[in-house]
């Protein structure tokens, strides 16, 4: 007989709202982030019968992920690849009103989020830190737990995070600053 | 290590969270003489707070969708392992005294008739039929005189069978809780089902009745109720 799913239910559902995370930047082109929340259920309900424990939203993440690239290889894509490229002039962050951008990063960027622009900036970022953003800043889980999912040293989840971040801020910063001049 | 490299240790440690309280003094120090670091703390926290923009709940209605999901899966796997069951059990009979087996084959057969059907029925009806199968039986009566108008029962549910996409809604019409499934393909006809006016066709399983409407969806209606009686109550719900 299969996996008692009550007991599947009672372990995994606490965690829908992170998983719910990483679909919405996992799923490819086209491809519905409840969609992969669902298949990442069933994908986990099928291993629960063997699963020993432990890090149960790691474990969810790390199938959402696999699931989400098995996906994207059935339709001869990377979930991760930006579709289109867009000009950072495009992005609707607000400006300073002039100046050098590395001045003053960090103003630029809290003073004009919107999550547009965000999404689009974050999908300039090579994949890896993208991932590492998502998992730890976006769905929040912590560095130890990451590295779980993606199988690494804790200390290269910490070093991806914090180029991602940095980048992250300057191309918010880019685009705000050249948003709007002549 | 040269000073950089321990600058650098620190720095990691600091945004990790993790700064050991004897080196807190010599990182504030230093974060106040070198502006490298400052900026890569005030980009670090800058783009962690940017990030953070993108969390966004999930929609109330995907705990029910990935609690049905599971749930189906779960009636499959019962449904597939319990022909097997039946299949071992009459060969150990038939190998021990030929007719007695037979007849308690025919006995576990009978028992189990909703595994077989299941098995036999397209997945995006089976889950249907299953979704009403939960659906719990209501004891209050339609109001005298008329029948009771459609009252709509929770939210409704996306799910995926059979790789068919559908949104499922209950629907109380006086005593009668039926599940109709919308999708924007078709839903194909079990081999047991009976070709109605139209496209329509109905069929069954177990207590449940299937009606199924085509049109530019194709709405399928759910119910314990006779199979003569669907259409009538079909035609009593709201257009999807």
């Amino acid at each position: 007989m299969g996996a008692d799913h009550r007991a599947f239910l009672e372990a995994t559902l606490p965690h829908l709202d992170v998983v719910y995370q990483v679909a919405r930047r996992a799923a490819g082109d086209g491809q519905d982030p409840e969609d992969l929340v669902q298949e990442t259920y069933l994908r986990a309900y099928a291993a629960f019968g063997s699963y020993r424990g432990g890090n149960t939203r790691a474990w969810l993440a790390a199938i959402c992920l696999n699931a989400a690239r098995s996906t994207a290889r059935r339709r001869r894509r990377r979930p991760w690849e930006v579709p289109i490229r867009v000009p950072l002039d495009t992005l609707p962050v607000a400006g300073t009103g002039g100046g050098r951008y590395s001045a003053d990063v960090a103003d630029v960027v809290i003073a004009g989020l919107d999550a547009q622009a965000v999404s689009r900036c974050l999908a300039l970022l090579p994949e890896p830190q993208r991932v590492c953003i998502v998992l730890m800043d976006v769905a929040g889980y912590t560095a130890r737990e990451t590295a779980e999912v993606l199988g690494c040293p804790r200390g290269t989840v910490l070093a991806r995070v914090h180029r991602g971040r940095r980048r992250l801020a300057q191309l918010l910063a880019e685009a705000g600053v050249t948003h709007g001049q002549p | 290590m040269d000073s950089h490299d321990r600058d650098h240790l620190l720095l990691t440690a600091f945004l990790a969270g993790e700064l050991h309280p004897a080196d807190a003094r010599r990182w504030d120090e230093h974060l106040l003489a070198c502006e490298q670091c400052w900026l890569a703390v005030r980009e670090d926290r800058a783009g962690r707070q940017a990030a953070q923009v993108l969390r966004q709940p999930a929609p109330p209605a995907l705990a029910d969708r990935v609690r049905f999901a599971v749930e189906l899966a779960a009636a499959d796997t019962l449904a597939r392992e319990r022909p097997r069951h039946g299949v071992r059990l009459r060969w150990r009979w038939l190998a021990g005294a030929g007719a007695l087996a037979s007849a308690v084959a025919v006995t576990v057969a009978l028992l189990l008739p909703g595994g077989r059907e299941a098995t036999s029925m397209p997945a995006a009806v089976a889950a249907v039929a299953r979704y009403a199968e939960t659906v719990p039986a209501r004891q209050q009566e339609a109001g005298p005189g008329r029948p009771a108008a459609p009252v709509e029962v929770g939210r409704p549910v996306t799910v995926a069978a059979g790789g068919q996409r559908m949104v499922l809604r209950v629907w109380r019409l006086g005593r009668v809780e039926a599940v109709v499934a919308v999708s924007a393909q078709p839903f194909p006809m079990p081999a047991r089902g009976v070709t109605g006016r139209g496209m329509a066709w109905t069929a069954r399983l177990g207590k449940i009745g299937l009606y199924c409407r085509n049109g530019h969806t194709s709405e399928l209606v759910a119910a314990p109720v006779p199979a003569d009686q669907l259409a009538a109550l079909a035609a009593r719900l709201p257009p999807a």
